[in-house]
């Protein structure tokens, strides 16, 4: 028997068991077909039989769910902070490299107009 | 009441904590199924589960959505921590006497059938954990959490028909690996 066939009229099967049974009844399976996927119909009700949800105890669910979102919280608070101080720190090494600069740009301006003068009264001959 | 979907949560949980605490309500349920079913074991489930959603925490700031449902996100994380534990607890696993406390015994029947029922669950369950990693998925995100082939494939990162083609193939399987334990037991 066709194998992709099989595991098509398997998977409708399955969804019928889930709860569209339409689909099952729309299915026309041969005598072959219904001998050999008969055991795997079988298995797969089985399945669905012995799987049920399972629920984790609600005391469990809800102080996780607490610690959770309190770790989050913090998170979001170290990130904010960490956020500030980075800030913080480039405003001030920018004010820094700015200060530096000017201050750089005045002796730099001053030493220019030193050497200037100096040339300018240097005895010529 | 119109529930969020999940991308406005996660874009919400990017500047909100509430908004995570919103996102791990919706799934720890099925992430603590999914756990279980792959343990047997309700205390490390819930240990499992734990470390499922703070590593998501972790990861979360990097997290993008790019529109693959978030729970499959969540179910990675979870099967590589599962496949963590069992390498760390390599031996063969036993049912565990909570999971057989699972399988109600509804008053008033034979206690025969019930052992019987109970034995034939307790064979099924342990040929189940005899399956390859992403067979036990599939049963799992199929069986226990009924999702159709179309979402287990987003999950899982396959086409629908591959889906279907590996339950047929983990049901054959299933079936031959069974047969002669129920033969047993009948």
């Amino acid at each position: 028997m066709d194998e992709k066939r099989e595991a098509e009229i398997l998977a409708v099967y399955v969804e019928g068991l889930s709860g569209q049974p339409a689909a099952v009844r729309q299915i026309e399976l041969t005598e072959e077909e219904r001998e050999h996927l008969a055991p795997l119909f079988q298995l797969s009700e089985r399945l669905q039989r012995s799987l049920r949800p399972v629920r984790p105890s609600p005391t469990f669910v809800h102080s996780l769910g607490r610690e959770l979102v309190d770790d989050t919280g913090r998170q979001f608070a170290l990130s904010k902070r960490t956020r500030r101080v980075m800030m913080i720190g480039a405003a001030a090494v920018g004010s820094l490299v700015s200060i530096v600069s000017v201050v750089g740009a005045i002796v730099f301006l001053m030493r220019r107009l030193r050497a200037q003068v100096q040339t300018q009264h240097a005895p010529t001959g | 009441m119109h529930e969020e979907s999940d991308s406005t949560l996660i874009a919400r949980a990017k500047e909100e904590p509430e908004a995570f605490g919103l996102l791990y309500e919706r799934y720890v349920d099925k992430v603590y199924n999914y756990i279980y079913y792959r343990t047997g074991h309700r205390q490390n489930a819930e240990d499992l589960t734990a470390r499922t959603f703070y590593q998501a925490l972790k990861h979360f700031p990097r997290y993008e959505d790019r529109g693959a449902p978030f729970s499959a996100w969540l179910y990675r994380i979870a099967h590589n921590l599962v496949a963590n534990w069992h390498r760390d607890h390599s031996r063969r696993q036993l049912i565990s006497l909570d999971q057989l406390a699972t399988l109600k015994s509804p008053s008033g029947r034979d206690p025969d059938a019930t052992t019987e029922k109970l034995d034939e669950e307790a064979v099924l369950l342990r040929a189940i954990r005899r399956l390859p990693p992403d067979r036990q998925q599939l049963i799992i995100l199929k069986h226990v959490e009924r999702m159709s082939n179309v979402e287990i494939g987003e999950i899982m990162g396959r086409t629908e028909g591959a889906i279907k083609s590996l339950y047929h193939r983990t049901l054959t399987s299933l079936r031959e690996d069974l047969s002669s334990e129920w033969e047993e037991l009948e």
